[in-house]
């Protein structure tokens, strides 16, 4: 790639930037709402977290990485639409017709959805240790083990609903529809051990089981990286996994719909 | 370094583009069917056909955004569907529908497509500089593009599209909605552009701006090249030129050594030299010169090229004045550079023409009903 591409895959990603800047007020949202959340399931929580062995859980144990892991595939439409404006600008096109070649338009726009995941994440970790009381008994590297390649996974949804959708309303609500079906088996609306008895053998085919399997394994249980290495593998191969559909199914010439 | 207009064969230096035999079809519809075209280094290539012609696709072919099924494409030599980067390098694309970052102000919509095709720092500054001042934008650098009127924001668009100094121009439509001024000062930049070198295609259905911009011209009709060559060479071999007299009822019939045809009221006399006929078109009157309101000549024009051109598939057509489909098109300019429609055009009647996406014109054009 000696012929410029990581000066365009630059100027990609600060193009992402400055429009988001320009409007940052949808992420800011999406990172108030699961602290809004949080305060009101905190008691709930706390009762379920109690009854399951944990004498000394104020709630926040479960509440902040539930919300949080929750909130962060509703991301994925943030992911798409980033994607779909360009078709709704007519831009698309343009950067096609430019010197860049297409996986530099698709890798470039990892970039900017990646880091606004890692900062949502870091933010509401922040933000429940200071409003909830949230106590991480193990290593903070070992959360940024979890969340960074939670935040791929989430990147990687957007990504490949991108692929797969042609217009911008079916990719909102296969979105939608994946951060509740994810937040439900994943152990982030309730507690793992509360989940109905179907759910439990489905849970270990969704991302969010591992984040928050690994979340856990920090935050309650006092563990290490060492300790989260398994969950983080886990979501770097379904990350790699959905890398593949997109691969396999983005067609730069699809012309996409950013309405209806 | 400009070159033999049209090298024509393989002997020849490497046209600017070259596209040969292309074929495309979009489901049912051939969009395009067997196209050739070749554009050499600073020549300037009108595109004209009617509203889905094919001109569009044509150009979205050669920038690589959809695959030819049939045919080659090389763009300075560069194939572009197998070294499509290469062949995009050495061009920039205006394309017909507007693509621009609303949010941004112009400065960074333009500073964005710089860097893509590698400027960076004090040379992408200049640049923008110099994109900016021919398409009037200098003043507008710091404002919104979302906030721009119509006309000013396609100006950035097509700015967007010369940034990188593109050996080969495709400009589709440009000047689609913007002011007479810029498009003046956009044709005057375009010539200045090939002056130095550079290629363009440039496609428009208002016909003045071809020869203002003393191009050559390119007609496609129903995804066929079916015409290609100088204004001149075009409208010697094509244009009609005649004699029209409107009558207060139907004509009567004349004895003339000329091909005549009627059309409700008004009668259409083909002559090479419509000046020299008329006294003798008037002396065959006769009696019926009573009935005559308008006399008029009606010289050659890219206009009645054009007409004559794309209404000769209907094959009832006789004569190309029966043949011709609507008006699609306004006056003729006298390719002085001004883009604004007048002087030799067509002859000197008043009746209003052009569909509506056309400034209004002052001549004539043949406005005919299907024979
Ligand atoms: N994406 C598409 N899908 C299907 N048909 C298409 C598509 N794009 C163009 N066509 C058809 O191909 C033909 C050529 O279209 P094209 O856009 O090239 O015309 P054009 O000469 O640019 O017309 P205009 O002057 O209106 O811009 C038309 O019949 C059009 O309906
Ligand atoms: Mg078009």
């Amino acid at each position: 790639m000696g012929d410029g591409a990581p000066g365009r895959i630059t100027a990609l990603v600060r193009q992402d930037f400055r429009l988001l800047a320009r409007d940052p007020a949808p992420l800011v949202v999406r990172t108030v709402m699961p602290l809004l959340i949080m305060g009101f399931m905190l008691p709930l929580f706390r009762a379920a977290l109690r009854a399951d062995d944990v004498p000394d859980a104020n709630g926040a144990e479960q509440a902040v990485p539930g919300m949080a892991v929750m909130f962060l595939f509703f991301l994925v439409n943030i992911v798409g639409f980033a994607m779909f404006r360009e078709h709704g600008w007519n831009t698309w096109d343009r950067l096609r017709a430019s010197p860049a070649r297409s996986v530099e338009l698709l890798a470039a726009r990892l970039v900017v959805p990646l880091l606004t995941a890692v900062v949502q994440l870091a933010v509401i970790f922040g933000a429940g240790a200071l409003l909830f009381g949230l106590r991480v008994s193990g290593s903070y590297a070992a959360l940024a083990v979890v969340g960074v390649p939670l935040a791929l996974c989430v990147v990687m949804v957007g990504m490949a609903l991108v692929a797969l959708c042609r217009t911008i309303s079916q990719l909102s609500v296969i979105a939608n529809i994946l951060a509740l079906v994810f937040a439900g088996l994943g152990g982030a609306l309730t507690p793992q051990s509360a989940l109905p008895d179907w759910a439990g053998p489905l849970a270990p085919g969704v991302p969010s089981y591992w984040a928050m399997r690994g979340f856990s394994a920090v935050i309650l249980d006092g563990g290490g990286v060492s300790a989260v290495l398994l969950p983080a593998g886990v979501l770097c191969a379904f990350a790699a996994g959905l890398g593949a559909v997109t691969l396999a199914f983005f067609r730069a010439d699809q012309r996409k719909l950013s309405w209806s | 370094m400009p070159t033999d207009p049209r090298p024509g064969g393989t002997g020849g230096p490497v046209p600017a583009l070259a596209v040969r035999g292309v074929s495309k079809r979009y489901g049912a519809t051939a969009a395009l069917d067997h196209v050739d075209l070749e554009i050499a280094e600073g020549e300037i290539v009108g595109l004209l056909g009617h509203n889905g012609a094919g001109k569009t696709t044509l150009m979205s072919l050669v920038a690589g955004l959809i695959r030819p099924d049939a045919g080659e494409i090389d763009v300075h030599g560069h194939s572009t569907v197998r070294a499509p980067r290469r062949a995009r390098r050495e061009l920039g694309l205006a394309p017909q529908e507007l693509g621009v970052y609303p949010p941004l102000t112009v400065r960074q919509n333009l500073r964005f497509f710089a860097e893509l095709a590698g400027l960076r720092g004090r040379s992408a500054r200049a640049r923008i500089e110099e994109a900016a001042e021919p398409l009037a934008l200098t003043a507008l650098l710091d404002r919104r593009v979302s906030r721009l009127s119509g006309g000013e924001q396609r100006r950035v668009h097509t700015a967007m599209a010369l940034l990188h100094r593109p050996r080969l121009v495709l400009l589709d439509e440009p000047t689609a909605g913007v002011d007479v001024q810029t498009r003046a000062r956009l044709i005057a930049y375009v010539r200045e552009l090939a002056a130095g070198g550079t290629a363009v295609c440039y496609s428009t259905h208002y016909l003045p701006e071809i020869e203002a911009l003393g191009a050559e011209v390119a007609v496609l009709d129903d995804g066929r090249m079916i015409a290609r060559g100088s204004v001149g060479e075009l409208v010697r071999r094509h244009g009609d030129s005649g004699v029209e007299l409107v009558f207060s009822g139907s004509p009567p019939a004349l004895s003339l050594p000329w091909p005549v045809t009627r059309e409700d009221e008004v009668l259409h006399v083909r002559v090479e030299r419509p000046h020299l006929a008329m006294a003798e078109v008037l002396a065959a009157l006769g009696e019926s010169a009573g009935q005559l309101v308008t006399m008029r000549v009606v010289q050659p024009s890219l206009d009645s090229v054009f007409l004559h051109l794309t209404g000769r598939r209907r094959p009832t057509g006789a004569h190309p004045g029966d043949a011709v489909r609507e008006a699609t098109a306004a006056g003729c300019s006298d390719g002085s550079g001004s883009g604004s429609g007048s002087g030799s055009g067509s002859g000197s009647g008043t009746t209003p023409a052009g569909d509506g996406t056309e400034p209004p014109a002052e001549d004539r054009i043949e406005a005919g009903h299907h024979g």
